[in-house]
């Protein structure tokens, strides 16, 4: 297991450019030939949290400004690992020409997919920051703390992208099984609202649900203007370990049969 | 440079309906079903050879005798099912017209592209660039998306860029070349002295004049079984004379 392990590491070192090549194609593609260019993977997000800060705002009879940086601060984790997990299951399928006809290593598919979302959202991130300066928001030093939660965000979800990404090509069903949970999961984790607001017959999904940790890692700095105390960074830490440790696991032993299921 | 194949197997498995939904395997974790949705297939049945240095090697063999799913193992893109194969140089297959070209990327970027995908640092394919779009003819229209590219200027393109590169084992699967006549002309000159190049050469081709005229040693393949392995007269003669 230690040697497939590093000879998994040297792989993904040689194929750095192959790697940076589809994460640029990811980034760049999308938005060719449109006016506003990348922008658009700004303001497509941006706009669609106004919206819901307005209406929840107002559902919720919330101070405009202050609901809005608290859904923002829970939105973009959120949007990060619902993407990732989403869009890991399309990254074999849709790359299967390459795969029979050379070999490469197959990591570099889902873990480009996760790169590329993840400089969007930090993209997304600062334009966020920007806002909450403008709206006359304040921030603390504690956003210091925000890479440290971008980091323990970006290998649980990855952990779980390298897992959805194999099975997807085992069970095709599972890409729209995935987009109808996300929708579920949405609703189930504290975005809209506080962790502690969602009691009775369903608060145990909240206790269950990894997600959680992740979206207070993000919103004490934000919000709370503190850094997210140690038992949440400790279950974080303790949740991305896992997911790595599974999915890496279950990659490494599945990865050769991907190419005979396609 | 050398290539062991010992006992090679390559197994594919074939589902009968469909692939497998997740309802049907939820279903069969209870009830284990006597008659399996699947049979394996080998497409590539325990074979074992070597290739040495200066080995122009034909595989011939009918449609699906395994020729390509050799080819495919021997790049690593199948791993064995059974038996080894150890490969010592660089080893490259010539990739399939377009195989790593994205359409929406202009032929520039998919120079970059597919050199990445290939193998090669920015630097290598820097200092291969300005021959491949010469070898192409495509110098006014580098920087236009691929997807306004004429059939013949995209395969241009793709063999000027797949034959740019110098592999140690060259692996070529029925070549190829598109074009007018003298771009065909040039593009087999430049084929036969990427072929000279290379220390191993080793291809698949039903174009049996072509065969023997660039190997020096034929492997006949039927149904996944090495049926023969020999100079190129001896193994076509009795190849034909079945046939």
């Amino acid at each position: 297991m230690k040697t497939v392990l590093a000879r998994f590491f040297v792989e993904i070192y040689d194929g750095r450019s192959v790697l940076s090549q589809l994460v640029s194609q990811q980034l760049i593609l999308r938005y060719r030939r449109t006016a506003l260019g990348y922008l658009w993977s700004l303001i497509n997000p941006l706009m669609m949290m106004t919206v819901m800060a307005v209406v929840f705002s107002t559902l919720f009879k919330a101070d405009l400004k202050t609901f809005a940086v608290f859904l923002f601060a829970g939105m973009i984790p959120w949007n990060f690992f619902s993407s990732l997990t989403s869009q890991s299951c399309f990254s074999f399928i849709n790359n299967e020409g390459l795969i029979k006809q050379i070999y490469l290593p197959k990591a570099i598919f889902p873990l480009s997919i996760a790169i590329a979302l993840l400089i969007d959202s930090g993209l997304s991130f600062l334009a966020l920051f920007v806002i909450i300066l403008s709206i006359g928001g304040s921030l603390s030093w504690a956003v210091l703390f925000i890479p440290i939660a971008y980091v323990l965000l970006f290998f649980f979800a990855l952990g779980i992208g390298l897992i959805m990404s194999v099975l997807t090509v085992f069970f095709r069903d599972l890409q729209y099984v995935i987009s109808i949970a996300m929708q579920g999961m949405f609703f189930l984790t504290p975005i809209l609202y506080k962790p502690e607001s969602l009691t009775g017959k369903v608060e145990w999904l909240i206790k269950l649900n990894p997600v959680v940790p992740f979206i207070e890692l993000f919103r004490t700095p934000l919000f709370l203007n503190t850094v997210p105390s140690l038992d949440i960074i400790l279950q974080a830490t303790m949740y991305s370990v896992l997911s790595m440790a599974i999915g890496l696991n279950f990659f490494l032993r599945q990865e050769k049969k991907i190419v005979f299921r396609l | 440079m050398s290539i062991y194949i010992e006992n090679l197997s390559v197994k594919f498995r074939i589902y009968h309906d469909s692939s497998p939904s997740l309802k049907d395997y939820a279903s069969n974790l209870f009830k284990r079903s006597k008659q399996s949705r699947y049979s394996d297939f080998l497409a590539v049945n325990d074979v074992s050879f070597d290739i040495n240095s200066g080995d122009r090697v034909g595989i011939i063999g009918h449609n699906g005798a395994g020729k390509s799913t050799l080819l495919k193992a021997l790049c690593s893109i199948y791993s064995p099912s059974e038996g080894k194969i150890i490969v010592n140089g660089r080893i490259a297959p010539l990739l399939e017209i377009g195989a790593g070209f994205h359409p929406e990327f202009t032929g520039r970027e998919n120079i970059y592209l597919n050199g990445a995908i290939l193998g090669f640092s920015k630097g290598e394919i820097g200092a291969i660039e300005a021959e491949v779009i010469a070898f192409a003819e495509l110098e006014e229209f580098i920087d236009t998306p691929v997807k306004y590219y004429s059939t013949g200027m995209y395969m241009r393109l793709a063999f000027s860029l797949a034959t740019a590169m110098e592999p140690d084992i060259l692996v070529l699967d029925e070549i190829f070349a598109g074009g007018d006549a003298a771009f065909m002309k040039k593009a087999r000159a430049r084929m036969h002295d990427l072929i000279d190049k290379s220390n191993i050469m080793i291809m698949v081709s039903h174009d049996h004049e072509l065969v023997r005229s660039l190997c020096n040693r034929l492997i006949w393949l039927d149904h996944g079984k090495l049926v023969a392995d020999g100079p190129p007269d001896k193994v076509l003669n009795r190849y034909l004379d079945i046939n």
